[in-house]
């Protein structure tokens, strides 16, 4: 458990390092896969409930059963699962970015209700992956991914709004720990779109040997190439 | 009685006037009801709030009333409280008055209502209630929703140890409702029909986020949330100081944490000027001075929160609680062997405040030197009497000079004194030895304390001078941190001077001297016993002329090379008291004890030996036994150093046990074991006697010995006995006797297979000599003088026929053992002994030997073999050859066919001797039939003959088979 716990913290530490230098430098990594790989990686870490949801659960007291049982996820709070897998990427990314500022605002209002250092922890990680989602944003509209341009499907329902704050704080309680545990759900959801969009880069790269020429000069090359390669039906997906 | 009736008329009368006046200024008291009564509630505080107006016209002023409320919970009837509120009521005022109810007002509809009455002291009596007003309802659950279950109070903050009701309102009766209280299930009362309490009594804190009650019907959980308080301290350790004269700084213990998010509050109050601040921390607050010279401060520090306020004062005065600012800036200067300056600097206060400062010198941690300088801005001390080459530290801290009240923080700074020349002269001492007449001496020195050395040694100059040769000096400088140098002489006298050498200089020299020639050695050593404080000693002086003694031992013996340590002592000194950390119990110390000389020569005064403690043999002596026999055995333990041991060895024990249980030998003494087995023991009190002889002992009788040696503290260990059994009384006899025979056989075997072949020859030789034969014994038998046996040896041979290659079944049994198959078709081969002509062709005289001796065939079967039988005698037939008597008939009849007067007789012996042939011509009666031709005499080998080669049939040359041809020349007869 503490070498889970250590590695985790190593991994966050990693990321944020990787975030800073980002921020630091100003840029975007043009490299697809590093990138996509990751945004795995961060949504695979933000997904993990001890992260948020398990201290926060301690810190108020609703570690009971029966307390347990109401702690859901309301719907509307998050986009639902098949709703994320049937977006666009830019659409995909952008519903992201969205999800992840009223995430930063709803931290905001936790603070208190929070153990700082997994508050401060929460808010660097989400941070960090919104960050990388830009980035990620930037890197599909420079490929011209015709996927990318695909119409928009219809979305993900409505735009999510802060969840109104209950009038009691029993309710208030239960209502932040619902929304915690949808946090959890999202980002586990987002981190396998994610993959999924891996796979399927590796799955049509298995099926076209005249890609697998290519691959060797893409790796060379790292963004210019994506964008030479896009009009020929290779978005990086 | 009349006069009583007088009076009270009287006073009657008076009476009427004045109730006359009183009812111009207040008319007829009457009852005033309250009007407009609003009831309202405040759910946050669970209060019920009451308003309501007192009209009369009739009254301008100010009166006091009584206004009687009851309040209902439920229905109207169900009075829950009853409460005189008292007031003074002006006309037409609005009143106001609140109630808090225990139970959430949400769970339960109240009702209100009152009455009132005058109590004014100018209203005349009777005084009398008012009627009731209508009964006013306070409903909270009005305002409540369509939702199936409310619990309440909401966000109630409590304060820890108070008691606390919470209550629920379920729409749904058959809803089935379950409380909890921080998960765990807990059943209230029932007030209503829909409405439950749970009373909480003693509540505690359980953490800051606050203490979970919830309620869980069919649908989702509802519940409240009550924030529990810690009961807020009184601020501890309250007091006040300033560093300037500018800036009071308070400082107090606020104690525990209420444990809430909201904090409570902390406001210092001064009462002199009547200012306040809130303060920003809970522990600190800062007070500005003002600069109208106030001296005095009256400050109260009040906390507060939601339940409670606290306060405590202090009466400060702003001189008495200057706490300076630490000194800055301390520094060492002209640092020398013995001198430093130091200097420091201090913050002013005011502007003709000094301080007083407190300069420590401290070395090896210890406060060795303290000065106290007044101060105002810059300070300076010259510190004295320092040791060289020392490290100090220098620290400072000052107070205010006006008023003493508390030091500042100190500040210190290290410094290191210069280094000076070395203060005494080294200890020196020497080993001498002699090597082929010259003296090796080894000088040692004790490297000086860091008193004495004022600075880090450099290095030791050994001059060494000789004294007959005052021109010759040799000086030698050793690098420390050597402790010791080896300088060869020669046979004259010397003196050896060593100095130690800082940066600075050198220290005094020490000085010894060397005789050429050793000393007297011959010293008897003494004995001492050592004590806890080590090993005192005592000696006699040999001239009064010694200027000291020196007392040398070497720290671990046991351990090469030796150690030297020594220990000067002054003239007057004839006792001591060695002592070191290195002395361990059981060791033995050799001390040596010199007396110097005005010359500083050493001479050996005593030698003594002890041991710090003495302890028991730790083992035991190897012990060789010998000389045993049946009564005694011999126990020697040469090798057994007596020097080396953990305490004087003052004896032996030898322990003796028998198997046997036999009383204990003359010397001998019973004791008992650690096991509790019998022993003997036998005490050897000469340490120096190192063999013992058992005696007395039985025969055949197993023993276990033992050897151990035994010092002042006790006997070696006991658990390595030996075992020997004595030998049989005879038995050095048998082995006399034994042992001759055995060898005496041994070279008799040796002998007889050395001559086996001699043996053979003489006792069974193979070819049997026909002199001794038996059939010779059966001629004679026969008492025929005339047969004789013919002597080969007289035969002259010329050639011998060797016949290895037999023809037919006449070669299976001549010569060799070859099957018949085998032989078949070769041809004899010839061997020339004595020259002889080719061409010879003729017959001529010959003899053949044949030798069947000996048919093992035929005497196990009485088969028949191989006969000498003339081709005309009948074969041989099983039938009549297989008894004994078959085998003897056919023996007689062979050769008294052959022979013609061989008498029968050993008809048991199937033997039959070589005979000569019939055909020599020289017989008597040759045999019928003889052989044909039979020229040459036929000498075959008697052989065992296997069975299986042995042929019933023969064809009839098989006679010639194997024949030796012999020249007619050297043919005997």
């Amino acid at each position: 458990m503490r070498a889970q716990r250590m590695q985790r913290t190593l991994l966050s530490l990693v990321l944020r390092l990787l975030l800073l230098c980002t921020v630091a430098t100003g840029k975007c990594s043009g490299k697809y896969h590093e990138l996509l790989l990751q945004l795995q990686r961060q949504a695979d870490l933000m997904q993990d409930p001890s992260t948020l949801l398990d201290p926060y659960i301690r810190l108020q007291g609703l570690h009971s059963p029966v307390l347990q049982e109401h702690c859901r996820e309301r719907p509307g709070d998050f986009p639902s699962e098949d709703a994320l897998w049937r977006l666009s990427r830019q659409d995909f990314l952008q519903t992201l970015n969205t999800t992840l500022g009223l995430i930063l605002r709803m931290l905001s209002a936790l603070q208190q209700d929070l153990p700082e250092a997994a508050h401060q922890q929460a808010e660097m990680n989400v941070r960090g992956f919104g960050n990388n989602i830009h980035c990620m944003a930037q890197l599909l509209r420079g490929s011209s991914d015709p996927k990318a341009a695909e119409p928009t499907q219809p979305g993900p329902g409505p735009t999510p709004l802060p969840p109104t704050p209950p009038s009691s704080t029993f309710q208030r309680k239960l209502r932040n720990c619902g929304f915690l545990r949808g946090y959890h759900r999202f980002m586990r959801t987002a981190g396998q779109v994610l993959r999924g969009w891996g796979e399927r880069q590796g799955r049509s790269r298995r099926h076209s040997p005249c890609r697998a020429l290519k691959r060797g000069a893409r790796r060379t090359r790292p963004f210019p190439e994506i964008r030479r390669l896009a009009p020929r039906g290779q978005p990086p997906r | 009685m009349a006069l009583f009736a007088v009076l009270q008329t009287t006073f009657l009368l008076a009476l009427l006037p004045l109730r006359t006046y009183q009812s111009e200024v207040l008319s007829e008291p009457l009852p005033l009801t309250p009007e407009s009564l609003n009831v309202s509630i405040n759910s946050t505080k669970q209060c019920l709030h009451l308003q309501w107006t007192v009209h009369n016209p009739d009254y301008h002023q100010e009166f006091k009333m009584v206004f009687q409320i009851q309040i209902s919970r439920f229905k109207a009837s169900n009075v829950i409280w009853l409460e005189n509120y008292s007031t003074t009521v002006k006309r037409n005022q609005v009143l106001h008055w609140s109630w808090e109810s225990e139970l959430p007002l949400e769970c339960a509809i109240h009702f209100v209502r009152m009455r009132t009455m005058v109590d004014d002291a100018r209203i005349p009596a009777p005084r009398l209630w008012s009627n009731w007003s209508s009964w006013e309802k306070a409903d909270a659950q009005n305002s409540l929703g369509d939702h199936p279950l409310y619990v309440f109070p909401k966000d109630k903050l409590v304060e820890e140890g108070s008691n606390v009701t919470v209550c629920y309102i379920s729409r749904n009766h058959q809803d089935n409702i379950s409380c909890y209280l921080e998960d765990v299930l807990i059943y209230g009362r029932q007030l209503d029909q829909n409405v439950w309490a749970f009373e909480f009594k003693n509540v505690s804190f359980i953490r800051k986020t606050g203490t979970n009650f919830y309620c869980k019907g069919q649908g989702d959980p509802e519940g409240v949330v009550l924030l529990v308080s810690k009961v807020l301290e009184e601020p501890k350790n309250f007091s006040c100081e300033t560093q300037d004269l500018k800036t009071l700084t308070c400082t107090w213990d606020p104690g525990n944490d209420t444990g809430l998010i909201q904090l409570p509050s902390y406001t210092l109050f001064e009462s002199f000027s009547g200012k306040k601040t809130l303060c920003k921390h809970r522990n600190r607050c800062d007070w500005q001075v003002t600069q109208d010279s106030q001296e005095m401060y009256n400050f109260t520090l009040v906390a507060e929160n939601y339940f409670r306020k606290r306060s405590v004062s202090i009466l400060f005065n702003l001189i008495h609680g200057v706490h300076p600012m630490a000194p800055y800036s301390l520094f060492p200067k002209s640092v020398s062997a013995t001198n430093a300056t130091v200097t420091w600097k201090v913050y002013s206060i005011g502007s003709s405040s000094a301080l007083l400062c407190q300069l420590q010198l401290l070395g090896e941690g210890k406060v060795i030197q303290q000065h106290n300088i007044s101060v105002r801005v810059n300070g300076e001390y010259l510190l004295s009497e320092l040791k060289p080459d020392t490290e100090y530290m220098a620290r400072v801290r000052c107070a205010y000079a006006d008023h003493f009240w508390k030091w500042s923080e100190l500040i210190s700074q290290n410094f290191t004194t210069a280094e000076a020349a070395p203060s005494e002269a080294p200890d020196v001492w020497r080993d001498v030895t002699f090597v082929s007449g010259h003296p090796t001496v080894t000088l040692f020195w004790k490297p000086l304390s860091k008193v004495h050395a004022n600075g880090k040694i450099l290095f030791y100059n050994v001059v060494v001078e000789n004294l007959d040769e005052p021109s010759s000096l040799k000086v030698l400088s050793v690098p420390a941190p050597a402790n010791s140098t080896k300088v060869t002489l020669n046979q004259s006298s010397y003196q050896i001077c060593v100095t130690a050498h800082n940066s600075v200089g050198p220290s005094p020299a020490s000085t010894v001297a060397i005789s050429g020639h050793p000393g007297n050695e011959n010293v008897e050593e003494g004995r001492m016993n050592g004590t806890e404080d080590g090993f005192p000693m005592s000696w006699k002086p040999q001239s009064r002329n010694a200027t000291g003694y020196v007392v040398e031992w070497c720290d671990s013996p046991q351990h090469l090379p030796c150690v030297l340590r020594w220990k000067n002592l002054g003239p007057t000194n004839t006792d001591t008291v060695i002592s070191s950390g290195a002395f361990r119990p059981g060791v033995r110390y050799n001390f040596r004890i010199y007396e110097i000389s005005t010359k500083r020569m050493a001479h050996l005064l005593e030698k003594k030996a002890g041991y710090l403690k003495e302890l028991a043999p730790s083992y035991n002596p190897k012990v060789n036994m010998s000389n045993l026999t049946s009564h005694s055995f011999t126990l020697s333990w040469k090798d057994y150093p007596t020097e080396s041991q953990t305490g004087f060895i003052q004896g032996y024990y030898v322990y003796l046990k028998s198997k046997t249980g036999e009383k204990c030998h003359r010397g001998f003494e019973k004791t008992f074991l650690t096991d509790n087995s019998v022993c003997c023991k036998y005490t050897i009190d000469n340490p120096d006697q190192k063999t013992f002889v058992v005696k007395d002992l039985q025969p055949e009788s197993a023993y276990e010995f033992l050897v151990t040696p035994y010092t002042s503290a006790g006997e070696g260990p006991l658990d390595d006995f030996r075992k020997v059994t004595t030998p049989d009384e005879y038995s050095h006899i048998l082995i006399h006797i034994i042992l001759p025979m055995v060898f005496f056989v041994f070279v008799i075997m040796i002998i007889c297979y050395l001559k086996s072949q001699w043996l053979k020859d003489k006792c069974y030789p193979d070819i049997p000599d026909p002199y001794k034969s038996s059939v010779l014994s059966l001629i004679k038998f026969k008492e025929n003088p005339h047969i004789t046996i013919m002597n080969v040896n007289d035969c002259v041979p010329d050639a011998i026929e060797v016949v290895n290659k037999p023809e037919g079944s006449k070669m299976q049994f001549v010569g060799t053992r070859k099957s018949p198959t085998e032989t078949k078709g070769t041809k004899p081969a010839y061997l020339d002994l004595l020259p002889t002509e080719k061409n010879y062709s003729g017959p001529g005289p010959c003899i053949c030997f044949e030798n069947f001796t000996y048919n093992q065939a035929a005497s196990d079967l009485g088969y028949c073999g191989h006969f000498p039988v003339t081709p005309q005698a009948p074969h041989c037939q099983l039938g009549p050859l297989t008894s004994p008597e078959n085998l003897l008939k056919t023996l007689e009849q062979s050769y008294m066919n052959s022979l013609g007067e061989i008498p029968a007789g050993e008809a048991n012996l199937n033997y039959v001797s070589q005979l000569a042939s019939p055909m020599s011509g020289d017989r008597e009666s040759p045999p019928t039939n003889p052989p044909e031709p039979a020229l040459c005499s036929e000498y075959k080998m008697q052989m065992a003959i296997p069975l299986g080669l042995a042929s019933p049939a023969r064809s009839e040359n098989s006679s010639l088979s194997s024949t030796a041809l012999l020249d007619p020349r050297e043919h005997c007869h």
